[in-house]
């Protein structure tokens, strides 16, 4: 006997529509809705397979969460159960223009380890990269809605390019507060 | 309502039927026993009133002696003396040789096993063991003051735990016969003691700097749901790293030179204490009574210079964690502090200049982690069907595997919330092969070497088939309390391989049991010894009755065959009825009772058929 909650998809399990711009307040919402009856600790007084089955349920939404919650993972996952035939995480893009631009974002970043304000600097690449996502979120529901799912696909993997740069941003504007 | 409440005069309301849990704190240098009683969370005292009690354990030739009793002994018998065994849980034979210097005991390797040992005059006993006999005496006190054995327990670690770390507490907890309802992190345990589940909905850190350990964690309060949003601190740096560093201080300041282990125990317990009286006045004495005496005045000053760069490397793992959750400083609710040495003024003021806060340090920070323990303990137990509380965790480390060139794939990252399970597929690359290793570490190092190692699971028993074909998909779960378990199937065929878990630094389930059946107390074996002689009278009394029936209608009701399988059944029961065990008595007891199964309803009717006969109807009581 199979539960409900491992065989729906991850928007069904978390009640919201398949798209791709969805409220975050009503994501938390579900989550937790969702870990208060089938977390563990809600079941410690069951039996051997009720228990082992919470595990199972809580992992799930728990990987929902994840996978919801992140912009890139969410635009994949909608592209896999749209029917899309996903290249696998290391494929590059052909866009050269655009591996330009990423490699120019990237040295500004490394740059700004150098010389003074590098926190000032930081941050105007910041909200650059900010507004570059923006876009291409933008883009990428266009041309999912649309059902040029290829192209979409371009669009997600940019945004993971431009989040790569972020995660890196991050990373240094943590190491020039440390003290 | 009321009205249902009121009892028949004379008759006294029967008491709310409550199950009996506990919440362990376990900690580094002391342990906690907790337990909610009429709605309100205390600390059980000792006969003597007093609730904390020391992680010492002294083994002689004879007896175990857990706590003060135990802490006494520590500068006399510091060999036969063991503290602070918190910090060896989940660690191997070179991680105890780097504390060689630090602790005096002797270290021994176990026969096929990858724990360690300590050397004692009462035997070899492992950091398991030791931990066990501290929850042993936890339990025995909880037991004395609720009159009865705790159902449930909840046992706190530090959030940082690794999945061996907590592993190895589990099995103490298993060696100590306690039913682990959970494994809670101690930073959670203490934001629920402080009942900020009741509180608006935000943002908290969580403070805890220990004996042995430091622990921060950023939590999210929403709706009576904790969540971890992330954790961070370091296994060993906490105020016995303070004791150590006023230590080395004094040693330098008198000039004493060949410290045996005696030496450095006075050395480190007149460290302690100076650091117990800096915290409320401006200056302590010490003294050492040794053959070289010496006392000295030290300065609060100085002694916050000497432990600054400790609290530093507290607050940069602050940062981290703030870094991790995605989160500013500014935006912290409460901070709450944890742990004795939250005590040290220079701690309390750097955290409050830090967060730009107050901390919260009105419960005593001793207790705190055990008070909330029982809370989840009594909620966990069903004694609070209408709570909302709910804890939330991550995974502290990430876990990975070992790939090509001795390099870590992240499996799961850490800050990942908790059940999680992730699957990853394999093919073989052999024709026929029919196993397979899969080595597991945990941390956040590129390299396996740098990782911790958790295990090795080897997959054995899937069908051979050409090289390639084989699809084997792994399962790597992680449950509500941290701990890793591997399941592994071939999918192609849906065959589940067989998987033999080698523990890098833990227990194996085998070598438990064997500790379990050595640690067997009088009174288990009395229980064994009560239950086997029930179980060989309650097979005379099966054998009487079955001979009995036997003479009296066996011949009649039953054929040669019914009446030959239910002898050699019951000679079988009277063979072993001396030297079985009460399980397999039980076992033999219910196989004559499954034989003459057929045979007794036949006598059953039969004999209903002969009181019946030649009686009306309407005699028959119906």
């Amino acid at each position: 006997m199979q539960s409900p909650e491992l065989s729906l998809d991850y928007f069904e399990l978390f009640g919201l529509n398949p798209v791709f711009d969805i409220d975050p307040i009503l994501l938390n919402a579900a989550q937790q809705r969702l870990q208060a009856s089938h977390h563990p600790d809600r079941h410690v007084g069951s039996n051997e397979q009720d228990k082992r089955l919470s595990v199972q349920i809580a992992s799930r939404v728990n990987q929902a969460y994840e996978t919801l919650r992140d912009p890139v993972k969410r635009s994949r996952y909608l592209l896999e159960i749209n029917g899309a035939t996903l290249p696998d995480d290391s494929a590059t893009t052909a866009d050269t223009e655009f591996l330009m631009e990423q490699i120019e974002l990237r040295e500004a970043v490394e740059a700004c380890r150098q010389g003074e304000d590098a926190l000032a600097r930081s941050e105007a690449i910041e909200t650059r990269l900010e507004q570059r996502a923006a876009g291409l979120a933008r883009e990428f529901v266009e041309r999912f809605e649309a059902g040029r799912f290829d192209e979409a696909i371009e669009s997600s993997r940019k945004m993971q390019f431009v989040q790569r740069i972020q995660q890196q941003l991050d990373e240094l504007q943590f190491e020039l507060e440390d003290f | 309502m009321a009205l249902l409440q009121i009892s028949e005069p004379g008759e006294s309301s029967a008491p709310h039927q409550r199950r009996l849990a506990v919440g362990i704190d376990l900690g580094t240098t002391n342990s906690l026993v907790a337990s909610v009683r009429s709605g309100e969370a205390i600390c059980l005292p000792d006969e003597r009133g007093r609730s904390l009690l020391p992680s010492v354990v002294h083994y002689d030739g004879n007896q175990v002696l857990v706590g003060y009793e135990a802490r006494a002994l520590q500068a006399v018998d510091p060999l036969n003396t063991i503290a602070s065994v918190k910090r060896l849980m989940g660690r191997g034979q070179e991680d105890v040789t780097r504390l060689a210097n630090v602790v005096p005991h002797e270290f021994v390797a176990a026969e096929a096993s990858t724990v360690p040992r300590i050397r004692t005059a009462g035997g070899d006993f492992s950091a398991v063991e030791i931990s066990g006999e501290i929850l042993k005496c936890l339990a025995q006190r909880a037991e004395q003051s609720l009159g009865g054995g705790p159902e449930g327990v909840v046992i706190t670690v530090p959030a940082y735990f690794d999945d061996a770390q907590r592993q190895a507490t589990r099995d103490a907890a298993r060696f100590a016969g306690l039913n682990l309802f959970r494994l809670l992190n101690e930073p959670t345990a203490a934001a629920v003691a402080y009942g900020l589940d009741q509180d608006a909905d935000g943002l908290i850190a969580v403070y805890d700097l220990g004996g042995g350990t430091f622990d921060i964690s950023i939590l999210r309060l929403n709706k009576g749901v904790f969540e971890v949003l992330a954790t961070g601190g370091d296994s060993s740096l906490g105020g016995d790293d303070m004791d150590h560093a006023l230590g080395e201080w004094i040693v330098e300041q008198a000039g004493f030179s060949d410290i045996d282990a005696v030496l450095a125990r006075k050395i480190l317990i007149a460290a302690r204490s100076a650091k117990e009286q800096l915290s409320h006045g401006d200056s302590a004495t010490i003294s050492i009574d040794h053959a070289q005496p010496w006392q000295a005045e030290i300065e609060r000053a100085q002694f916050s210079d000497l432990i600054e760069p400790l609290v530093r490397k507290t607050l940069s793992a602050c940062r981290r964690a703030l870094r991790d959750a995605g989160i500013d400083k500014q935006e912290i609710a409460e901070v709450v502090m944890v742990g004795g040495s939250t005590r040290v003024p220079l701690v309390q003021t750097m955290v409050g200049d830090f967060f730009g806060r107050k901390p919260m340090c009105e419960l005593d920070p001793d207790q705190v982690v055990a008070l909330g323990a029982s809370i989840q303990a009594d909620i966990l137990a069903g004694n609070k069907p209408d709570s909302d509380m709910l804890l939330l965790d991550v995974l502290p480390l990430s876990l990975g595997i070992e790939t090509m060139g001795g390099l870590c794939e992240k499996i799961i990252e850490r800050n990942t919330a908790i059940p999680v399970a992730r699957a990853q597929e394999f093919t073989t690359f052999k024709d026929g092969q029919t196993a397979m290793s899969i080595h597991v570490v945990q941390g956040e190092r590129e390299l396996v070497s740098d990782c911790r190692s958790l295990a090795r699971f080897e997959l054995r028993g899937f069908p051979p088939m050409v090289a390639g074909a084989a699809r084997i998909r792994v399962t790597y779960q992680v449950d509500a309390d941290g701990l890793m378990s591997v399941t592994a199937e071939e999918t192609t065929s849906g065959v589940a391989a067989d998987i033999v878990v080698k523990p890098s630094y833990g227990l194996t389930d085998q070598e438990i049991e064997t500790m379990l059946r050595a640690s067997m107390d009088h009174a288990r074996e009395d229980i064994e010894a009560r239950m086997l002689r029930e179980q060989q009278v309650e097979a005379r009394r099966v054998i009487e009755a079955i001979d009995a029936a036997l003479v009296q209608d066996g011949e009649a009701l039953l054929s040669e065959s019914e009446l030959s399988a239910i002898r050699l059944k019951r000679n079988e029961l009277e063979e072993r009825l001396e030297s079985a065990g009460s399980d397999e008595l039980k076992q033999l007891i219910k196989a004559v009772e499954q034989v003459s199964e057929t045979y007794v309803a036949r006598r059953m009717n039969a004999s209903v058929r002969q009181a019946l006969a030649g009686k009306q109807i309407d005699e028959v009581d119906v």
